[in-house]
């Protein structure tokens, strides 16, 4: 079998492999139209499935999906990763919140974790995000990490939209770089209330 | 993380299921003969299934193993105990590639398979779950000597014919030749 699936360590976030016991909350959001614009709503057949393919994933291309949890308190709020399953014309930066755990800048803290190591531990030289254009959050999360809308890049059905992220070269030190990260250190600032509504 | 353990039988060789074994798994679930197993699927859809394989090992200790002849080294399907939701329980499963059906081989594996609920993962009791026209199916199950006990309505796969295997102490009992 391949190496163990790495853990990361984010300001907020641990990301580990999908575990067994980690089931129900995906389910909860597979079942649900939260998961309108990754294929859902599932039966439990399909999303038990779903969620055996995405460990199994790890096995066969030795990257996938994390699980984030709470650093503190362990609790799961979704999943960020690389994500190639057949028919997927590249790799991909992917990620699902839990509806309860929207809004608090997650997404975003999780997913540049996962960019960071696919760019300097797995050697990706890009990546891209397929998302449905009618999935506005997700788009909005696309732009707030840097990724812009490639035209000219194969889509994986023609139903999405196929956003691409900055290289690891014009990432590295750049003004975007430091703005993700100034914007994850006021979230996980408790003195930072700001008014309004982050989205993911 | 799960080691998939590899068992030998006579003839066959169980070992971990591989993305290498996609190309004789999607032309059998591109075929007809897949209508009995969830198929016809597509070659990205079987990928996911051979994921799933994979996955299925990790949340339960076990799953399916990937099946080869000794001889020849070449794939023949896959054998093994399978437990997704929406199982009414834990199952021993056969699928084999068109072509290598009619040699013994589901029944060779599944023995295997079935032996190593038994004594490893110490089950007391295992079901099949057949399609009620896959007769090369049933012909497997009578040959290890289940019976079909129920049938159970499945939420994917419609009406399924539940056949109850024998249990470790029927087997001690009567011997593992008799139904071989």
């Amino acid at each position: 079998m391949p190496k163990n699936i790495p853990v990361i360590e984010t300001k907020r976030l641990v990301l580990r492999g999908p575990e067994a016991s980690d089931y129900p909350n995906f389910k909860a959001t597979f079942t649900s139209y939260r998961a309108r614009f990754m294929g859902g709503p599932l039966n439990t057949y399909e999303s038990w499935m779903l969620y055996a393919a995405e460990i199994g994933h790890w096995q066969i291309h030795g990257f996938g999906m994390w699980m984030i949890h709470d650093k503190v308190t362990d609790e799961t709020y979704g999943m960020a990763g690389g994500w190639q399953p057949a028919g997927w014309p590249e790799k991909e930066l992917a990620w699902v919140i839990w509806p309860d755990a929207a809004g608090h800048g997650y997404a975003l803290e999780a997913t540049n974790a996962a960019r960071d190591y696919a760019y300097g531990e797995l050697g990706w030289d890009t990546a891209v995000s397929y998302i449905d254009p009618k999935n506005l959050d997700s788009i909005r999360l696309a732009e707030r990490l840097g990724a812009k809308k490639d035209h000219e890049a194969a889509t994986v059905d023609g139903n999405d939209a196929v956003y691409r992220h900055p290289a690891p070269a014009d990432l590295a030190g750049s003004q975007l770089a430091h703005g993700i990260e100034m914007e994850v250190g006021h979230y996980a600032d408790p003195m930072f209330k700001p008014k309004g509504w982050a989205l993911d | 993380m799960t080691l998939i353990p590899r068992l030998e039988t006579e003839r066959l060789i169980l070992r971990a299921p591989s993305e290498a074994d996609l190309n004789a798994e999607a032309e059998f679930f591109a075929s007809d003969a897949s209508r009995f197993v969830g198929g016809p699927l597509r070659r990205d859809e079987t990928w996911r299934a051979i994921a799933m394989m994979l996955g299925h090992w990790m949340i339960r200790g076990y799953g399916f193993w990937g099946v080869e002849e000794k001889s020849t080294g070449v794939y023949v399907g896959h054998v093994g105990l399978w437990y997704p939701e929406a199982w009414p329980e834990a199952e021993i499963g056969w699928t084999l590639m068109s072509g290598f059906t009619g040699k013994g081989y589901a029944t060779e594996a599944a023995q295997a398979a079935r032996a190593h609920a038994y004594d490893v993962l110490g089950w007391d009791t295992a079901v099949s779950l057949i399609a009620p026209d896959n007769v090369g199916s049933r012909k497997v199950a009578e040959r290890l000597g289940a019976s079909h006990e129920t049938d159970y309505d499945h939420p994917a796969y419609g009406t399924l014919q539940v056949w109850r295997h024998l249990g470790p102490t029927d087997l001690e009992n009567g011997g593992m030749e008799a139904y071989a």
